[in-house]
């Protein structure tokens, strides 16, 4: 059953893409993160012209994203007030982000710096989560107690003016800290065409300490309002989100993120880390991979004419 | 985008021919073709008719030519043991969609010069790369064109017309034009649904002896209808009233979603 999108101007097959939303949807609500850095390639092997791809996928992860952190709100896994620090952050760097990747691709090398990206980010991160997350599951395997939890507070962490009370995640910080990476994340998801929950899960567990419960809910929020204002940007400037597209994803999207919201509490945490490690892991290398094998077609047909 | 007479064509219809000249005449079964949300692709069709008294051999040749789309294209080059892009050349001139059908192969109808000219056939296309194009003087000649992309220039046109093929959006056909009696012609152009939407232009041609002695020129819309027509028109023209609505649709579904699950 073929459709065609008018944006995107091809058709495509409607309930594969419906099942490529609820696939992506249901890591996105089990891990916390967009999905999109699974989404934006796959829909470009389907076919999809690559703006068109990123530009309806923060559509997709918004919607997703919303229906999975209602299910987290009632649980009272969200720490709004952490989310709104980090989003505010987001906002100036997915601005940033936007107009970088203008001049990007004014010089023609914004598929370098997206590989490089996805293989230097995904890379690192899913390597550094595999690590840890392994070390945890084989050590209670063990039966050995948990490492020491290190109270020594880091200085930049905590001697930084500007402090802040975060009463749900049991923090009292500054908010330099999450405001930077909030604005890193953001340049990220614009670059990539991700929303960034890769790169924010970890930080927040590693970086601003915050408890594992937290987390998930609250990268969820700032996925929300970063990636509803690439989209409107996208759609504003380079007309390229196509709503039946993103319709379609969704359809998919929002019931599989419910069902991964509800999977993740039948999981250990660090279990749930070491497979999402995995999948960044296997993702980054796999974008990484075209920089070093020789191209059968060395030509690209790039869209636009910048 | 309107198509533009390609050069070497008469832009205007021939005056009445005299009687003993041969004359082309032909006409497409449908010059309208509606995108809908269930577009797959269409087959135009066209039949024509050849008017010679004489009766002498003919050989006719339909090209459809998309509107033009400026083509971007960049290559990969080694550097520092990475594949990195190189910076892209742009090629103007190249129709979005083009098919080039004849009775036989193109060769054997006409001389290169002249299908050249008339740009018939996927290697006679008449595509440039003006930014990388300066002139010179060399030899004494004034005025010769030369291009940055040095002994490279044909790999370039090359690719784009390689990559153009594999898109499904240009390609050659020997065979797709028949004759179906005597002096009467068929030919189906297929055209997929990545075919960009604007006005196509089919120049029929009639050749005798390689040398090209009638033309037609027929025009052919490919528009986008109904929803997908609005659609495309509210993205374009108000593009952020767009963007907020989508937007908020994906939220509202999104939170539908919750709610709906919730109940259960």
């Amino acid at each position: 059953m073929d459709i065609y999108l008018p944006i995107a101007e091809v058709a495509v097959n409607a309930p594969l893409i419906v099942a490529l939303g609820a696939l992506v949807g249901f890591i996105s609500g089990l891990f916390g993160i967009g999905g999109g850095f699974l989404m934006t390639p796959l829909l470009v092997v389907f076919g999809i012209p690559a703006p068109v791809a990123v530009a309806s996928m923060a559509n997709h992860v918004a919607g997703s994203s919303m229906s999975s952190v209602i299910a987290y709100g009632r649980r009272r896994a969200v720490d709004f007030r952490m989310g709104g620090v980090l989003a505010a952050g987001g906002v100036v760097g997915a601005v940033a982000g936007v107009e970088l990747f203008r001049l990007l691709r004014l010089l023609g090398q914004a598929d370098l710096v997206v590989s490089l990206s996805y293989l230097l980010f995904l890379s690192v991160i899913g390597g550094l989560m595999l690590t840890e997350s392994v070390g945890a599951i084989l050590r209670r395997r063990r039966g050995q107690p948990p490492p020491p939890r290190r109270d020594r507070r880091p200085v930049w962490l905590y001697g930084l003016p500007l402090k802040m009370r975060f009463p749900r995640s049991r923090l009292y910080i500054s908010v330099i800290p999450p405001l930077v990476l909030g604005a890193f994340v953001g340049v990220l998801s614009a670059i990539m065409g991700v929303g960034g929950g890769f790169v924010l899960v970890p930080a927040m567990v590693y970086i601003l300490r915050m408890p594992a419960g937290m987390v998930v809910g609250t990268s969820l929020m700032q996925i929300i309002i970063t990636t509803a204002l690439t989209g409107v940007l996208q759609a504003g400037r380079n007309q390229t989100v196509d709503i039946v597209l993103a319709s379609l994803l969704l359809v998919g999207g929002v019931v599989g993120a419910q069902l991964g919201a509800r999977a993740s509490s039948r999981f250990r945490a660090e279990e749930l880390r070491a497979i999402l490690a995995f999948i960044v892991l296997l993702v980054g290398l796999r974008m990484g991979l075209g920089l070093f094998l020789t191209p059968d077609e060395p030509f690209i047909l790039m869209s636009g004419t910048g | 985008m309107a198509a533009l007479p390609p050069p070497g064509l008469p832009a205007a219809p021939q005056p009445v021919a005299e009687a003993s000249q041969p004359v082309i005449s032909a006409a497409l079964t449908n010059a309208k073709v509606l995108v809908k949300s269930d577009f797959r692709g269409a087959r135009i069709v066209l039949y024509g008719a050849v008017f010679d008294p004489a009766a002498r051999p003919s050989d006719v040749v339909v090209l459809v030519r998309g509107p033009e789309q400026p083509i971007r294209i960049t290559r990969k080059q080694k550097a520092l043991g990475l594949w990195l892009n190189s910076r892209p050349v742009v090629f103007r001139g190249a129709p979005g969609f083009y098919r080039a059908a004849s009775n036989r192969p193109l060769d054997d109808i006409a001389h290169f010069g002249e299908l050249r000219r008339l740009g018939a056939g996927l290697d006679h296309l008449g595509i440039n790369a003006p930014a990388e194009e300066r002139t010179e003087t060399r030899y004494g000649v004034r005025d010769v064109v030369v291009s940055s992309l040095g002994a490279d220039y044909y790999q370039w046109r090359n690719a784009v017309v390689r990559l153009k093929e594999k898109a499904r959006l240009y390609d050659e056909d020997d065979h797709g034009v028949s004759f179906v009696d005597r002096g009467l012609f068929r030919a189906e152009i297929a055209l997929p649904a990545q075919a960009p939407t604007g006005v196509y232009r089919a120049d029929i041609l009639l050749f005798q002896q390689g040398r090209l002695v009638s033309a037609r020129a027929r025009t052919l819309t490919v528009e986008k209808v109904g929803l997908e027509r609005a659609l495309y028109l509210w993205a374009h023209e108000r593009p952020w009233s767009y963007g907020l609505a989508s937007m908020a649709f994906a939220l509202a579904a999104g939170w539908a979603a919750s709610a709906a699950f919730r109940r259960d």
